[in-house]
């Protein structure tokens, strides 16, 4: 196999943006191709992560992503969610067919409906849809579950908010800008029980692009080019009755990622994680299955102050997705955040030690249905 | 250029109408019959790609989720891709990624379609822009009945002729349709008939017109190591290309239409080929509408431009013609969006490996799969052969 660097990145902001959806996916991607030095139809490749439905109203939304994405006659595709698409194009250039490609990522919550009434969409006509299941009330039950198996507090989910909403102060792209302590949190209301207002994410825009190359490109586009070392990505049942929402399939993608990068103890050796957490409990929850701790010691985590920025392995410093939650394009944003972390690019909001191996997560169906894992190092 | 890919299974479920079975059992119906055709379990599948036109035709999205029980993927990676009506070849090209770039051995690619459960042209009417295209967009109609006449008069072709062969195209289509039993429409019509079906939107009459189907198509690739192990007689990934275009249709031209040229171009390139009408032995061309194939003969390069009708009522395309195109009666019989491109594909390998049945070419070795969709956007080919 051969390997595949991330050269160049651009983000938009999480805020709500004046420009239609074609033109806010041209600006960021201009601005990557400035980055780099290249011209549009010299990109070999173009892979699109959108979906249809969180698209304000178009279906099909390959068909408008098109020109935005700089990939009229070029070679190109789109996948339905950012972390497919990133990965998709790392194989594609694995392959060989291609040296240069494009990875964007496109969504604008603004024009979207509400989340829930979107992910409802997800459920089976038959079961599901009609006792009104969606992804907060499925996260909901998780996190009820969470708390009567471990014994985990509100007050721990809270102080996950609390850092993640703290570290968004210093991250320029950051939707939700305000200082919140633990007990705004618990004041907040509720909005599906257990969860309050404050512990869900919320609905942002967000274009993201990443330019990929090969071994043989990519030392000319730029001057520290990131490698892909691991990924792993597992399917879960459909039905959240089906499962036990405690046990999924994270470990499964996770092992997968660890083993392919060579990782044996995680919270040793990876510097950085950028997680995917809608909910805040389900920051605890995953870096349970990511073996950053013991099975039900999520809270103790949270309370060691070890995933704080400064702390020896800091989860989500630029915020995390509780902070910015651009659906579709959230998994891309992960891989992002953790290559500006490798290359020391991420300014206020960089962590204070050396980062070599950075770990990227992105997740999406009921109760993290999908899982996706990625490993990346300077 | 990566590892050989083949295909090793093919399966395709009985299209049409299908009130007797739910979305995820149509789709477990194709991938069973895929597994059993390359012989081997679920097991051996190392990672899974689905796709569907856009998940809201029936009123589900995100259908990976919904389907990871039917398509086996629990605990396996899994990848979708979308470009919606080219979606077939679009996730065909996503499971020869998957296998040519080393990170997988065996992959199962599934794409399916239950158009019978919603609403498939008011979908598609949501594709256009709301202000500039959908005021005078009625589904897919729309576009390529335009894109027709431009045609016709771009390169002043007399409208009987371009009728004429319009129709003789219809007409061999059902009657390839008929020798495959997976079709949807099974039905013998006459030229007089297909001339005089009702009017959808002029020059394209009733008869000229695909299906909504019910339906769902898997093939399962392996690495070229692996192929040889598993199966006697593989289809062979020759050269496959893709190509979009701009979003607004009036910006772009149709009729000679860059995006379908430049992937044939480039599928060709990759394998080789320099006169395709010489060198392919049979094409499933995705031809939702009649003229719309004689455009993508054009495009392809099996004739000259502003030719095809010539050539059509040449019988250069018929069964027993130069080049046989559709034997299986193409999409103009059977039309499950999310898996008709990769019904394509599953055809055509099916031609090269000489397993196609009653709609078998003789000695056919190498084959061009394809599909189009968008508003006329996007067009993917893939090409294979009985050897590497």
């Amino acid at each position: 196999m051969r390997r595949v660097a991330i050269t160049q990145v651009a983000q938009s902001p999480g805020v709500e943006s004046r420009d239609n959806l074609m033109d806010f996916t041209y600006r960021v991607n201009k601005e990557l191709l400035d980055r780099a030095g290249m011209k549009r139809e010299e990109v070999d490749c173009v892979v699109i992560g959108s979906s249809d439905i969180f698209h304000s109203g178009f279906s099909c939304a390959n068909s408008l992503d098109w020109d935005g994405a700089g990939a009229f006659m070029i070679e190109g595709t789109r996948a339905e969610d950012s972390m497919f698409a990133f990965i998709y194009g790392c194989m594609r250039v694995m392959s060989g067919f291609f040296d240069t490609l494009l990875v964007t990522a496109i969504i604008k919550g603004s024009e979207n409906p509400d989340y829930d009434t979107l992910t409802g969409f997800f459920a089976d006509p038959f079961y599901l849809r009609p006792v009104g299941m969606n992804e907060t009330a499925a996260a909901a039950f998780q996190m009820r579950q969470y708390m009567e198996r471990y014994g985990i507090t509100e007050e721990q989910c809270a102080r996950v908010v609390e850092k993640n909403l703290g570290n968004a102060l210093y991250n320029p792209y950051a939707h939700v800008k305000k200082r919140v302590s633990v007990d705004d949190v618990l004041a907040s209301e509720v909005v599906c029980d257990p969860l309050r207002a404050l512990m869900c994410a919320p609905k942002s825009d967000g274009v993201a692009s990443v330019l990929l190359a090969s071994e043989k490109r990519a030392k000319k586009l730029c001057e520290k080019p990131v490698w892909l070392s691991g990924y792993g990505c597992s399917m879960d049942h459909f039905n959240p009755g089906d499962r036990d929402l405690l046990n999924g399939q994270l470990p499964a993608a996770a092992s997968k990622a660890y083993k392919m990068a060579g990782i044996k103890n995680p919270r040793k050796e990876i510097d950085v994680a950028e997680i995917c957490e809608p909910y805040a409990f389900q920051e605890l929850l995953w870096c349970e299955k990511l073996r950053f701790c013991g099975e039900g010691k999520g809270g103790r985590l949270i309370d060691s102050g070890l995933t704080r920025m400064d702390g020896a392995l800091p989860v989500n410093p630029s915020g995390g997705v509780l902070a910015m939650n651009p659906y579709v394009s959230r998994g891309l944003y992960r891989i992002i955040e953790a290559t500006l972390q490798i290359r020391g690019d991420a300014g206020e909001h960089q962590v204070d030690k050396k980062v070599k191996k950075a770990l990227a997560h992105g997740t999406h169906g009921f109760a993290g249905q999908c899982h996706s894992v990625a490993i990346l190092e300077g | 250029m990566g590892r050989a890919v083949a295909i090793i299974g093919t399966g395709q479920t009985k299209h049409g109408r299908r009130n007797d079975v739910s979305y995820p059992e149509l789709v477990r119906e194709a991938v069973v019959a895929a597994l059993n055709d390359a012989g081997i379990s679920l097991r051996d599948i190392e990672g899974v790609v689905s796709g569907t036109m856009p998940s809201m035709m029936e009123g589900v999205s995100d259908t990976h989720l919904y389907f990871a029980e039917a398509l086996g993927s629990v605990g396996k990676p899994v990848l979708k891709a979308e470009t919606c009506g080219s979606t077939g070849q679009s996730i065909a090209h996503c499971g020869f990624y998957w296998v040519a770039s080393g990170a997988a051995d065996i992959i199962l690619v599934v794409g399916s379609e239950k158009m019978f459960e919603g609403d498939g042209q008011a979908t598609m009417t949501t594709v256009a822009d709301p202000w500039f295209t959908k005021p005078f967009s009625a589904g897919a109609p729309m576009v390529f009945t335009m894109q027709s006449m431009e045609w016709i008069y771009r390169f002043g072709i007399s409208e009987e002729k371009a009728r004429d062969a319009a129709a003789l195209i219809s007409v061999s289509n059902h009657d390839n349709a008929l020798e495959n039993p997976y079709a949807h429409i099974h039905m013998k019509v006459t030229l007089d008939e297909v001339k005089n079906a009702m009017i959808i939107t002029y020059p394209v009459r009733l008869l000229d017109v695909c299906p909504s189907s019910d339906g769902a198509c898997a093939i399962i690739y392996a690495s070229e190591e692996k192929a040889r192990k598993i199966c006697k007689k593989p289809a062979w990934i020759k050269g496959l290309g893709f190509r979009g275009e701009e979003f607004f249709y009036g910006e772009s031209n149709k009729s000679i239409w860059p995006s379908a040229t430049e992937a044939a171009k480039e599928a060709y390139r990759q394998a080789g080929i320099r006169d395709p009408l010489k060198e392919l032995d049979v094409a499933e061309v995705y031809n939702p509408f009649t003229y719309q194939e004689m455009i993508f003969y054009e495009c392809f390069g099996f004739c000259p431009r502003g030719e095809a009708p010539d050539y059509v009522l040449k019988g250069t395309f018929l069964k027993d013609g130069q080049l046989p195109c559709d034997p299986s009666g193409g999409t103009l019989c059977t039309n499950p969006i999310g898996a008709t491109g990769l019904i394509r594909l599953a055809e055509a390998a099916l031609q090269v490996t000489g397993k196609a049945g009653e709609r078998q070419i003789e000695g056919a070795r190498l084959a061009l799969s394809h599909a189009m969709g968008g508003i006329d956007q996007f067009n993917g080919i893939t090409i294979v052969g009985s050897e590497l």
